[in-house]
């Protein structure tokens, strides 16, 4: 195994933990099971791009504008969305992905449609966020990570944190007790598209390339929902366990079975892993590796409060399994 | 003008028949089981192949192969609830979502390594006839596919209201644990309504291969439809569902015809956001039968 193969498995790791940690925002603590978040992936990577290539403007501005026009979009997607519960948002998130990516794929003359674009190669620019040297990639990724886990860290203790857990929860039994339930969706929306724009321009100036397929894939929304669950969902943590055990797992499947000749397979193997974790431990894997750690180093009786995720690495408010009001 | 609006209307009622199908099956598993089956469309699909590779094997037409895929999925709907869904029952929205969306991701992507992405298609002497009614064109299989349909959501109405397990399904349905006390076993109930609802799947797959390729994604339009007409028909209301997959069904055809062959999510979008805006509990207004 090259040591450039190495690095870009670390890059993404580090990158889809990243996505999982702002779909897990939304997804995970406020438990509004987006399946659409590529739809912010491609706007923050095709705002920074159309700034680059149109107006020459640093990628690293571009990907704040991306953030923010990303946060944005987020507010009419939201306002639709939201109306829904359950599988019915999901399915709606799923639309409005899709809808851009056949927007963009029109696009001709504005975004160049189907074809996509390359980068242009600038050699080493820092400024513009090329780099000769992939080990630089490494450290933004790693950046990006930790910027998402300290907001995530900062929301879960701050009174957002807990109205989030609470219409997670119970969103019926939140509103009676007086939260604002509308507007702590939209803002947790806001930060959790910001966040995912990020990502997308990060992603872009990496591969050197966009295209509506590549920006807006449905892969994309998937792995961002599939690390959460499969890591713990509603956990800081859980994103990154998730991500450090299917990155490599998908990138040696590809490596050893080929994309061309196998297509599917990647996507299998997500299936069946989310269908083993769900069956087995449908709160994640986060909490199964604490129950099992405590059982081993403490010598203590697991079980109890230690096994859904709060245990060593203190997460503060988690999510349980939801109540069986309905049997 | 008319005769063009005319015709897509027709055009639109008759795969409507098949939508009614997906749909039923989506809303009977969300009335009974109470999960929202993310894996309907996936289950159309393999009625479709199950046809296709009967009719390229032993020349089986379509529709008689409705007498094995529907069996063969009802099995599958069987040992899916006894050994998959059961162990989410109860346990919120989130595994439940997932796990059926999980499975419809398996079940694609098993189709897409098994038989690649190529388009598979059945030809029948019937394909591409059709019927003449004035100045209106009904193609034979889209006709057959729609007389069938409706043949069988008739057949499963009255399997509701006069069978003992009709019935008991009706009850789990509107209340389950009052259901439970007067005796109904939620076990055989579960698996018979998920057994049924994929059987409908396979049979709306077995009618479309006729008239429709097959190939590992052509599932997801169907659900996505089904969702949509579920929610518009009341959810967990077997009659809203059919009603509802109907006017998918034209209202599909009508925006191909004005508006473009891409608008297929634009219809769904906009049935969606009606119903909302309109009628949120659904024609039915939210009484589950």
């Amino acid at each position: 195994m090259s040591h450039a193969f190495a690095i870009d498995i670390f890059i993404r790791v580090f990158l889809f933990a990243f996505i999982g940690v702002a779909w897990n925002l939304l997804g995970g603590y406020a438990q509004q099971l987006s399946l659409g978040h590529a739809a912010y992936f491609g706007l923050g990577a095709y705002t920074s791009t159309l700034l680059l290539i149109r107006a020459g403007v640093s990628p690293w501005i571009g990907m704040v504008a991306g953030g923010v026009v990303a946060a944005l979009a987020s507010l009419p997607i939201g306002a639709l969305c939201f109306r829904l519960r359950g599988p019915y948002f999901a399915i709606a998130t799923i639309g409005t992905a899709q809808t851009l990516m056949l927007l963009f794929l029109k696009f001709r003359d504005f975004a160049w449609g189907a074809v996509g674009t390359t980068i242009p190669n600038l050699g080493n620019s820092p400024w513009m966020m090329q780099f000769a040297a992939k080990a630089a990639y490494y450290y933004i990724a790693l950046g990006l990570l930790a910027l998402g886990l300290a907001v995530t860290y900062w929301v879960e203790r701050s009174w957002m944190g807990y109205y989030l857990v609470a219409v997670g929860e119970d969103q019926a039994a939140a509103e009676a007790v007086g939260v604002n339930v509308p507007r702590i969706k939209r803002d947790i929306y806001l930060i959790s598209a910001f966040l995912t724009g990020l990502a997308g321009t990060f992603y872009t100036q990496y591969i050197y390339f966009i295209d509506p397929n590549t920006a807006f894939s449905f892969n994309i929304s998937v792995e961002a929902a599939l690390v959460s669950i499969v890591g713990g969902i509603g956990t800081l943590w859980g994103p990154v366990l998730g991500s450090v055990l299917l990155e490599p797992a998908s990138a040696l499947a590809q490596s050893w079975l080929g994309g061309g000749a196998h297509a599917g397979v990647q996507l299998a193997l997500y299936a069946v892993i989310l269908i083993v974790v769900i069956l087995w431990r449908p709160t994640g894997l986060l909490g199964a590796l604490t129950a099992a750690y405590d059982r081993i180093v403490r010598a203590a009786p697991a079980g109890g409060p230690a096994s859904d995720g709060t245990g060593i690495l203190g997460t503060g408010p988690t999510v349980r399994k939801g109540l069986p009001l309905d049997g | 003008m008319t005769a063009v609006v005319a015709q897509a209307v027709v055009n639109g009622l008759l795969i409507g028949g098949i939508y009614a199908l997906v749909s039923i099956g989506v809303t009977l598993i969300f009335g009974v089981v109470k999960i929202v089956n993310f894996a309907q469309g996936e289950f159309v699909m393999i009625g479709m192949y199950i046809s296709y590779f009967l009719a390229t094997l032993i020349r089986l037409d379509p529709v008689a192969s409705l007498a094995v895929s529907m069996p063969a999925l009802f099995v599958c709907g069987v040992l899916l609830q006894k050994f998959v869904l059961r162990r989410v029952l109860g346990l919120g929205d989130m595994p439940q979502i997932f796990l059926t969306f999980a499975i419809s991701l398996l079940l694609m992507n098993l189709a897409l390594l098994l038989f690649t992405a190529d388009y598979r298609t059945v030809q029948t002497p019937y394909t591409f006839s059709a019927l003449r009614l004035g100045p209106l064109y009904l193609s034979v299989p889209r006709v057959i596919a729609f007389a069938l349909a409706m043949l069988l959501s008739a057949a499963l109405e009255i399997f509701l209201r006069t069978t003992d397990l009709g019935k008991a399904m009706r009850a789990a349905a509107q209340n389950r644990d009052v259901a439970m006390l007067m005796g109904v076993n939620p076990d055989r109930v579960f698996s018979v309504a998920v057994g049924l609802a994929l059987a409908l799947a396979g049979a709306a797959g077995s009618l479309l291969m006729p008239f429709y390729p097959a190939y590992p994604t052509v599932g997801q339009q169907f659900t996505l439809f089904a969702f949509v007409a579920v929610v518009l028909g009341t959810l967990g209301n077997v009659r809203g569902a059919l009603i509802a997959g109907l006017m998918m069904g034209m209202a599909e055809s009508l925006g191909v015809q004005f508006v473009g062959a891409d608008s297929g999510l634009l219809v769904v979008f906009a049935m969606l956001l009606l119903t909302l805006a309109v009628r949120p509990g659904g024609l039915y207004g939210g009484q589950t039968r």
